[in-house]
């Protein structure tokens, strides 16, 4: 990935959660992701990479953190800074601005349109109001007759394209998916994730896709990143470990 | 680095808006429940309103309602009319003279004599009130009220003598009100007339008269005022009074003995009150200062503890039917949260920010409240058509049995939306704790 300076950049990041009986640890040694680079974590269910990614999404507060950094339009918004100082509204307009999100089964909004729903995050930005971005990623989706529908009439892979459009029809920087084709079968699978690829490379944005899938993300011929999983006993009862580390 | 708020509020109110255009049938039903709360609390109120403020009106119309008289002979100085005067509950209140002194023969010329009671008036009365001719250069717009707009010109008062006409003596000529009945047996006076009143005496036994010119300016009818009686300014009174007490008395060219220095006390006064409802306190304050007096208070009081039962029977329907409603509209509402909990936290992982999603059902309880409450008033306006068309005959012009005043519908809309917007205030903060991240996968 050469020298450029990352787009995300994480050191010594830490979150925990409890679970009936379980503590889990996520340890984010190091994680750099630089601007267009496309990314798979990969590991089996509770391995960490859900959790991650809402570290990532700016969705959830890390418990630690040496460095938490995205650095966008030549700027570097400090993460780490920003939980501290609770500027929630900071955060939230980071998300709006700069990440698009393609969560496991669409997250669209049933009372709205496909078309409103894919325009939302650039009405959010207040962008110009162009019917035309909107056509055309949903034109090379494969959606673009489905544009006037709402989201209960489509099929389930079709509302995961309509939820990729919706994470791109911004100009995000980058792009965060939760096991994006969990709900669908293989085939449809192998289709949607290969838009998803398609379109952010297109588009220059940076991707973080979560999957389950060693064979696919193989396949798709992806860089890979698998935590190391350790589970020990302990007083309070099964503590599970989960370490992430990748250096651009 | 500093990125730009995301443009969020303007957004959610389109959404929840579209939200709840969705889920149209469960809005429905909210805006079917405020409704079914709302517009029987609005016809009661309106009938309340109605009912008492007619009955108001009705006892206010007749100042008859408004009027406290002394019981028996005081002796009321100058001072007690000016502190009188200055009490918030009083509207007019002017002397009255001994009764004894307070009556005058009237007659038209070549009519009949017709003794009649002289009641002291003044600008302001009530009693005159719209019969006085207003200054005829002025106009009125329809919903001006000319009593206002166009004080009279003329009232009760002696005109500065005119000059002396050869062989004949001056008179002042003094202007008059007289009741319908006493111009009526003086042979049908008319305003406009100019009659003569007469004063008499007995002084050793030889009676003498004191006769003064009145231009009749009004004619009071019965309704109002249904003895024989003559409207005077004041200073006629007390010449009267003087007159009789043999002293004399320059008004009436009369000669007699001089008037002992000191101050007037007066046996009695005419006091009426600015609305009905202050009688009853004006009532009480005279007794407590030792003058009892003879009033309509008791038709008030019963019209106020009306007012008062209606009252209570409102507010307590009021109360019960706004909290079942408040719990009906909150429980909805956080149910309607606690179903789109993936969809508001979709929002706030979309940039959104907590107050806008916070927002979020309470711009769906303002929505179900303006709704509801447009259906109440629209209930209420065919509601209260049938019930003024079934009590028409019972009603006089202009007066009706159910209504409300345009301040009603404004307090009924504000405390509507308030209320609604406490409902939704615990599922705005429901909504607050959602994490974001629930917006990424299902639970």
């Amino acid at each position: 990935m050469g020298n450029a300076s990352p787009l995300l950049s994480l050191r010594g990041v830490t979150k925990q959660r409890l679970a009936a009986g379980v503590r889990f640890e996520l340890h984010v040694d190091a994680l750099d992701l630089v601007a267009g680079e496309r990314i798979a974590l990969v590991g089996e269910s509770g391995s960490g990479k859900s959790t991650l990614l809402d570290l990532v999404a700016l969705a959830s507060r890390p418990d630690d953190a040496a460095r938490f950094r995205l650095q966008v339009d030549d700027a570097v918004a400090n993460v780490v800074t920003l939980w501290r100082d609770g500027a929630s509204d900071a955060l939230a307009a980071l998300r709006a601005r700069h990440i698009g999100y393609v969560p496991q089964t669409g997250g669209l909004f049933a009372f709205l349109s496909v078309f409103d729903n894919i325009d939302l995050p650039r009405r959010l930005l207040g962008l110009p109001r162009d019917g035309s971005v909107v056509e055309r990623l949903a034109e090379r989706l494969g959606v673009a007759d489905q544009l006037r529908k709402k989201p209960a009439s489509l099929s389930v892979g079709q509302r995961q394209r309509v939820a990729i459009a919706r994470a791109l029809a911004h100009g995000p920087s980058l792009v965060l998916a939760d096991e994006p084709t969990a709900s669908v079968d293989p085939a449809t699978a192998d289709i949607v994730t290969n838009l998803l690829l398609e379109q952010a490379k297109e588009r220059g944005a940076a991707l973080l896709l979560a999957s389950h899938d060693w064979a696919r993300v193989e396949r798709l011929g992806l860089a890979r990143i698998a935590p190391e999983i350790a589970r020990e006993r302990s007083d309070d009862g099964v503590v599970v470990r989960s370490t992430f580390a990748r250096q651009s | 680095m500093t990125v730009p708020a995301p443009r969020d509020l303007g957004r959610i109110v389109v959404l929840s808006l579209a939200d709840a255009r969705h889920e149209w049938r469960a809005t429905l039903c909210l805006v079917l429940a405020l409704a079914a709360v709302l517009a029987p609390l609005l016809v009661l109120f309106g009938l309340r309103f109605g009912v008492v403020q007619t009955l108001t009106e009705r006892l206010a119309g007749d100042p008859r309602n408004l009027e406290i008289v002394p019981v028996g002979a005081g002796r009321f100085d100058k001072a007690w009319f000016d502190s009188a005067r200055a009490w918030p509950e009083v509207a007019f209140v002017i002397p009255r003279t001994r009764a004894i002194a307070a009556s005058m023969d009237v007659m038209k010329p070549g009519g009949p004599a017709i003794n009649v009671e002289m009641v002291p008036t003044a600008p302001g009365d009530p009693l005159l009130k719209g019969l006085l001719p207003a200054t005829p250069t002025c106009t009125t717009a329809p919903n001006e009220d000319p009593a206002v707009v166009c004080p009279p010109r003329v009232y009760p008062r002696i005109l500065p003598e005119e000059p002396a006409q050869a062989e004949q003596p001056t008179r002042p000529r003094i202007l008059v009100a007289l009741s319908e009945s006493a111009a009526r047996k003086a042979g049908g006076i008319v305003q406009g007339a100019v009659i003569a009143g007469i004063v008499g005496r007995s002084i050793d036994g030889r009676q003498e008269n004191a006769r003064v010119a009145l231009n009749v300016i009004a004619i009071v009818p019965e309704a109002t005022y249904a003895r024989d009686a003559v409207f005077v300014p004041l200073e006629l009174l007390d010449a009267s009074e003087s007159f009789r007490d043999g002293f004399a008395e320059p008004l009436l060219k009369s000669e007699g003995g001089t008037r002992p220095e000191g101050e007037r006390l007066y046996a009695g006064f005419r006091l009426y009150g600015r609305t009905i409802y202050d009688i009853p306190t004006l009532r009480d304050r005279l007794v407590a200062g030792r003058t009892e007096v003879s009033t309509r208070a008791a038709e008030v009081e019963q019209l106020m503890s009306l007012d008062r039962n209606l009252g209570l029977l409102f507010w307590l329907i009021a109360g019960i039917g706004t909290a079942g409603f408040l719990l009906s509209l909150g429980v909805s509402l956080w149910g309607a949260v606690e179903r789109k909990r993936r969809d508001l936290a979709t929002l706030r992982l979309l940039g959104f920010r907590t107050r806008a999603t916070v927002a979020f059902p309470m711009i769906q309880a303002t929505a179900v409240a303006v709704l509801g409450v447009a259906l109440a008033m629209a209930v209420f306006a065919i509601v209260a058509s049938v019930i003024n068309s079934h009590f028409a005959g019972s009603l006089g012009v202009g007066e009706t049995a159910c209504r409300l005043l345009p301040s009603h519908v404004g307090v009924a809309v504000a405390v509507t939306l308030l209320c609604a917007l406490a409902a939704s205030a615990l599922a705005g903060l429901r909504v607050a704790r959602i994490d974001p991240s629930e917006g990424l996968r299902e639970l």
